[in-house]
């Protein structure tokens, strides 16, 4: 097992150049002089211009830029610089502890509540609750999280604070902690709540039609320990792979939940960063996003063989 | 029994959202900050700063407010729209070429040290040096000794400092200019004018990363800590002990929120957790003007926006009747109520009603009058088709394609919106002569001088180095701008600047859309919030409620 983590963490190493080199090469590609656009309507100095082209190298051919890129962070630790001149280290770690407070604040949401509702249903598969529970996913689905971000704000933000004068849930900023998070959070998690209670439905419902589970209720094992023993651990292989693919998905897709609460999270930064071409901000965040799915991924393929005990790494 | 079942889930659902909601419910509410006197701050909205805080180089609205917090400028606007001596006792001027100016004493900067005419001159020469790339460097273009330290691109600056620059004594110094302005009072109010201490200068003679991130200033509020940028929400300021002018009554501290939308900072004004926004979103402004009643309040702002015509670039547009037709074609008072809600007024001048010159109803063109227009095309012989260029960043595509609607229907002719991805992509093309066609401008003073519309964006020098875009170029004009330069007054100036401005209006190198103005809002718990010409609040005025 410890060899076969450190075999897959081996193979990560080129994956990520491979996604530097590449993400570095699209961002250059874009049209337009990023320098330029700064002065915003005005024309700018020309002479100023060259002045910060030369400081950033943006002269320079591809490969000499990336050189200068991936040779500052290999033996200086030195991720660069914003046009404004903020490191982009000092940048990130801000907001990767944002945007991972509010990735796992949804992904926790997501597991219990899908779960939660993917089991209910599919216990009460055909019948009112069954349908009811579908129903509302298919409205969780249907509805962007531009709506539902601006809604939940106005109700549970604006208005709840109107009427009691308490601010449960804060409407903008991460002051406030843990409660900061918890209505983005459940912004951010609602159109995967809806894939998962589906998905936890339908993997249980095969599952508890499967023969080792009329085997298991024949046997005289008590409902509780057929469900959750036999049933819902064998089906929640595609539930746990999913989550494992969603965490990227939540950390490098909050760009509207992250404008509509001010959260201050890498997916706005990386908006901006592509928006403005900082190279150093688009290249750093997509590269940390890139290791975060590859560590996501392998977590998962671990967790499969603690639910199946079949799968064997070595 | 299937109603009941079904109205348990209903239920049932009901309490799980609630079960979500109680989790919020056990941490501290935040309360009422009114309840405890002055040291809770008055919390004012912002959007992100653009660069590090150093008054050189801040050419954007955000950046500029919260340094004018911080700094006192030597010049101020009052609500008549007249220059008044702030940190200067007196600028005055002979020739409009010398300029003596007077500091008041007193001052001092917030790391003690007193405010002396060196911390002016350092800051210029500094903002003026093209070696040190700060964006706000060609407000300085006029002064002389300004060409030796912008000799251009790849050359090598030799001096340091500008010739006009002169101390004479701690109090006092002198500016030369290379020729008469009239207007250069009205300059010294602008962001970019601030003095530097010494201590914002590191060894290598540039300005710190640190001061630009802990600016010390020498007016009424100094910040508490640096500002991370990119990682702090808020920033946070007291008053200024030492400031030797008019302190806030009852409070002394600010604070500035940042938002990334305007949008959520609105509804962050109605639960009060921000007690002053300036720049309401259009979506907010009917309800706005309900929820908060005389706590919402509308002004002109100094900004423009334009539809530009490519002079030099294509023969097409050179008949000044064509130019008149498509003028009179828009309908700009649909477009500034329907389009933008209210938030700009139909522009009928060149000049913004804003700033002193303004004359309402002084551009004829500007009236819409599609049988007119129509008239006058076909008279110019106006090709049957037009293309209208505009950058898509900024929120720009629905008045463009409301005033192609207007050409359309109102000239009979083929109309192509085309979106550019920034504003430089349309100068570049225009550049290039790859794009041939109409272009939306804006404009946002830069000094809340008349001069400051024309000058800059259609004199003839202004084609190289300023934003004269259209490439338009009269005689005539450059000749009353240059006469307003020189006169003997301000009010002098101003009627030849008008002059000046009647000849835009019969040659319309733009066409003149819209005015901004400028959607401000106010919790419950501050009062006198009065916004000045640069679109900066009067900190001293503003009270708690």
């Amino acid at each position: 097992m410890g060899r076969y983590i450190i075999r897959r963490l081996i193979q990560a190493i080129p994956v990520l150049l491979g996604a530097t080199l590449f993400i570095f090469a699209i961002v250059f590609a874009l049209p337009g002089d990023p320098i330029e656009a700064l002065a915003g309507e005005k024309r700018q100095d020309p002479a100023i211009t060259a002045i910060i082209r030369e400081q950033y190298h943006l002269n320079d051919p591809l490969l000499v830029q990336y050189w200068y890129y991936i040779s500052g962070i290999l033996f200086h630790g030195d991720f660069g610089k914003t046009f404004a001149g903020v490191p982009v280290t000092q940048l990130m770690a801000g907001k990767f502890q944002v945007t991972l407070n509010l990735a796992f604040t949804a992904l926790v949401m997501e597991a219990i509540i899908g779960l939660l509702l993917g089991l209910w249903a599919a216990l009460r598969r055909g019948r009112a609750t069954d349908t009811a529970i579908l129903a509302s996913t298919l409205l969780l689905i249907s509805v962007p999280t531009l709506v539902t971000g601006f809604v939940l704000q106005l109700w549970l933000g604006v208005w709840l604070k109107q009427v009691t004068g308490i601010e449960f849930f804060p409407i903008a900023g991460v002051g406030q902690g843990l409660q900061s998070y918890l209505l983005p959070g459940f912004v951010l998690a609602g159109t995967s709540i809806a894939y998962l209670t589906r998905l936890t439905r339908t993997s249980l419902v095969e599952t508890l039609r499967s023969d080792y589970i009329r085997t298991a209720t024949a046997k005289g094992l008590s409902r509780r320990r057929v469900v959750g023993r036999h049933g819902l651990r064998n089906a929640l292989i595609p539930m746990v792979t999913y989550l494992g693919a969603d965490l990227g998905v939540l950390m490098g897709g909050a760009i509207i939940t992250e404008t509509i609460f001010n959260l201050p999270g890498i997916g706005l930064q990386l908006y901006q960063g592509v928006y403005l071409r900082e190279q150093p901000i688009v290249v750093g965040i997509v590269t940390i996003l890139v290791l975060v799915y590859i560590v996501a991924n392998l977590i998962v393929d671990m967790l499969y063989a603690v639910l199946d005990p079949r799968i064997r790494y070595e | 029994m299937r109603v009941t079942r079904g109205a348990r889930i209903v239920a049932g659902t009901a309490l799980l959202a609630l079960a979500v909601a109680a989790c919020g419910g056990g941490a501290s509410p935040s309360g009422d900050p009114a309840a405890d006197g002055g040291d809770t701050p008055v919390r004012m909205e912002l959007g992100e700063p653009q660069n590090l805080l150093v008054p050189s180089n801040t050419t954007e609205s955000e950046g500029s407010e919260l340094l004018a917090a911080v700094f006192e400028p030597l010049v101020n606007y009052d609500e008549n729209k007249q220059v008044v001596e702030a940190a200067a006792e007196s600028i005055t001027t002979e020739d409009n070429i010398t300029w003596t100016i007077k500091l008041k004493s007193g001052y001092t900067w917030h790391n003690g040290e007193p405010l002396v005419a060196q911390n002016y001159v350092d800051a210029w020469n500094y903002a003026a040096n093209q070696d040190n790339a700060q964006g706000a460097g060609y407000f300085f273009g006029r002064v002389k000794g300004y060409d030796a330290l912008n000799p251009g691109e790849g050359k090598e600056v030799t001096t340091k400092e500008m010739e006009g620059l002169k101390v004479v004594d701690d109090s006092t110094f002198t500016v030369e200019l290379a020729a008469p302005f009239s207007q250069f009072r009205t300059m010294l109010g602008y962001t970019a004018f601030y003095p530097l201490p010494k201590a914002a200068f590191g060894a290598d003679g540039k300005v710190t990363n640190e001061y630009g991130e802990k600016p010390i200033g020498q007016g009424l509020f100094k910040l508490d800590k640096p500002y991370k940028k990119g990682t702090d929400q808020t920033v946070d300021l007291s008053v200024y002990d030492k400031y030797p002018a008019k302190k806030p009554n009852g409070w002394t501290k600010l604070q500035f929120k940042l938002y990334n939308s305007s949008e959520t900072a609105y509804n962050d004004l109605q639960a009060n957790n921000v007690d002053i926004h300036d720049s309401l979103p259009a979506s907010a402004i009917s309800s706005a003007k309900t929820a908060l009643g005389d706590r919402y309040q509308d002004q002109p702002d100094a900004g423009i926006g334009y539809i530009g015509f490519p002079l030099q670039y294509n023969d097409e547009y050179k008949d000044v009747r064509m130019r008149e037709a498509i003028s009179m074609a828009i309908d700009r008072k649909t477009i500034a109520e329907t389009v933008f809600s209210g938030t700009r007024a139909p522009a009928d001048d060149f000049i913004n009603p804003a700033i002193d010159g303004y004359r309402q109803g002084a551009c004829a063109a500007c009236t819409y009058d599609p049988g007119k227009a129509k008239e006058q095309y076909a008279a110019a012989n106006g090709p049957a088709k037009l293309e209208l260029g505009y950058n898509a960043d900024g929120g720009h595509k629905e008045w463009i394609e409301a005033v192609a609607n207007n050409l359309r229907a109102n000239l009979g002719v083929e109309v192509t919106v085309r979106p550019f991805e920034k504003f430089a992509n349309i100068l570049d093309d225009l550049d290039a002569k790859k794009y041939k066609g109409m272009f939306r401008m804006g404009w946002a003073v830069d000094y809340p001088s008349a001069e400051n519309y024309l000058s800059p964006i259609f004199s003839t020098g202004a084609i190289k180095t300023g934003s004269n875009y259209a490439g338009y170029s009269s005689k005539e004009f450059d000749e009353l701008v240059a006469k307003g330069d020189q006169a003997e007054s301000p009010e002098e100036g101003l009627k030849f600047y008008q002059q000046a401005d009647d000849v835009l209006i019969k040659d319309l190198p733009y066409v003149p859309v819209y005015f901004y103005r400028n959607n401000s809002g106010y919790s419950t718990q501050v009062k006198n919030v009065r916004i000045n010409l640069l679109n900066q609040v009067e900190w001293a005025d503003v009270e708690k409620a």
